[in-house]
């Protein structure tokens, strides 16, 4: 408890300092874009390829549980869609990320931690944690909703591929189905709960990779602990958001 | 000029730095020895602030550093230059944008006047054909060369170099000490190496302090360290084969 309670404190002084004043604001600047592309352009193909065959199964699962002749097929749309932008495209996407995208950061800066480069900033006068970490932490949050609507439409055209070329469901049918009972609440809600899973999975890796210690082989367990950390969090912040905002 | 009073820095119950005092000249290329282990790294670390000292004064021209706010210790920082035992280059950058990060960080020149800087001091370094070059390109020596542009480029008053020679072979070693040497003179630079290395106490030492087991054993010059007969200095001495071996 008393280790829990200091990496706690420890986390929340390290995000204190990562958004104190910037130093240069053009310095932040340059790095926000390049950290824009290589957090969010870069998972583009990884987002884009889960999603369509997500969106292709959830499709499919659907179509082979609805036995009953009362349930229209419909319904197949309805699911996808609803499945899609509730859960799957916000949720999964954030815990993907946080493997890919949250491994990369725990990396990068406990590598930047053992061979010194964050003494070296720290020396010069610059807030190494503003530094490395809030260029992170805002580029994601900013591109992760964008990631999120990609995702969500290359998931509900998964699902209309299986439409078109299976028997699952017509495409009559699942765009019906898409259309029915739609509410914009649920997709502000989504990408809402995604721009905080962004900070999650970007600032607990920096946290981890921050206070690294010793070599290759610590770098590699701060990159693990980062990514099952912020896989925790995301799930268990995701419970309480649906618990407070959708019930 | 550097002044160390009474610093003093304890790990638990391990006292690394026991009530070191020194004055480190403008001018001068001060050389901090002493065994792997006997707290030489620490003592610069404490000096840059990098470590907070348990007890003690570091007065960077008369301004104490331990004491001073976070704001007055950044004024302090921006004109310390430090070389690093690994470089600790920022793998990210080329060559160019390594040594061009300080200046746009500490600095309000003018686009055109930090590379005018750039260029002086790779040139001044001998690496301007490699300024597009990654860290991971550069040889051992390359990289503590760049490691000395970077400190250097903006001019600082006070040059910290950790093990300045590490892993290098010993021209290229030679190489090192001379440039630092030359960079001290050069600007007038209060300049302070942790080093092990004894060629370099021959080479370049003006002043000398060894510490042995966090304490200040004793200080001189080049000149002193090979006729004193302190016991621990010439066991230190003897160990690096430098009575053997002369430099080229």
């Amino acid at each position: 408890m008393a280790s829990f309670l200091f990496h706690l404190g420890r986390y929340f002084i390290l995000m204190w300092r990562a958004f104190s004043r910037p130093e240069k604001l053009s310095i932040y600047r340059r790095r926000l874009l390049d950290e824009m592309v290589s957090l969010g352009l870069d998972s583009l193909g990884i987002i884009m390829v889960i999603s369509v065959f997500m969106g292709a199964v959830i499709t499919i699962q659907t179509g082979a549980n609805i036995d009953s002749a009362f349930i229209p097929t419909y319904t197949i749309g309805f699911a996808t869609r609803q499945s899609t932008i509730l859960e799957f495209s916000p949720t999964i996407m954030a815990l993907i990320l946080a493997g890919k995208i949250g491994s990369n950061i725990a990396s990068e800066i406990g590598l930047m931690r053992v061979t010194e480069q964050i003494d070296a900033l720290e020396i010069m006068g610059v807030n190494s944690s503003a530094y490395l970490i809030l260029p992170k932490i805002t580029a994601a949050v900013l591109i992760s909703p964008f990631l999120v609507i990609i995702s969500m439409f290359v998931s509900i055209g998964g699902g209309y591929l299986i439409a078109m070329f299976t028997d699952v469901v017509s495409v009559a049918n699942y765009e019906f189905g898409l259309q029915l009972d739609f509410r914009m609440y649920h997709v502000v809600y989504a990408l809402s709960k995604s721009a905080v899973f962004a900070f999650i999975f970007t600032s607990v890796p920096s946290y981890q990779g921050y206070y690294a210690s010793g070599g290759a082989l610590e770098v590699g367990k701060a990159s693990t602990r980062g990514v099952v950390q912020s896989s925790i969090i995301i799930l268990a912040v995701n419970y309480l958001i649906t618990q407070i905002f959708l019930i | 000029m550097i002044e160390v009073k009474g610093l003093s820095k304890a790990f638990g119950e391990k006292e690394v730095l026991k009530q070191i005092s020194a004055d480190f000249e403008a001018g001068v290329t001060s050389l901090v020895i002493g065994a792997s282990g006997s707290g030489k790294s620490t003592l610069a670390r404490c000096l840059v602030g990098l470590i907070e000292p348990d007890e003690g004064e570091v007065l960077y021209d008369g301004r104490d550093f331990v004491h001073m706010t976070a704001k007055e210790r950044k004024t302090v920082r921006k004109e310390i230059g430090f070389l690093f035992q690994g470089s600790a280059l920022f793998d990210y950058f080329t060559v160019r944008e390594n040594v061009r990060f300080p200046l746009d960080i500490l600095t309000d020149l003018s686009s055109k006047e930090k590379e005018m800087r750039v260029d002086s001091v790779l040139e001044r370094v001998e690496l301007t054909e490699a300024h597009a070059l990654y860290p991971s390109e550069l040889s051992g020596g390359m990289k503590k060369r760049v490691g000395i542009a970077r400190a250097i480029s903006p001019k600082p008053r006070y040059l910290f170099c950790d093990e300045p020679n590490s892993g290098l072979d010993p021209q290229t070693s030679i190489i090192i000490d001379a440039l630092i040497q030359e960079i001290t003179k050069e600007n007038e630079m209060t300049t302070l190496v942790i080093t092990h290395d004894m060629n370099s106490v021959i080479e370049i030492g003006e002043y000398i302090m060894f510490i042995h087991y966090g304490e200040k054993w004793w200080e001189g010059t080049n000149q002193e360290i090979m006729e004193t007969d302190n016991k621990e200095i010439l066991d230190f001495v003897n160990a690096s084969g430098m009575m053997t071996r002369k430099r080229m």
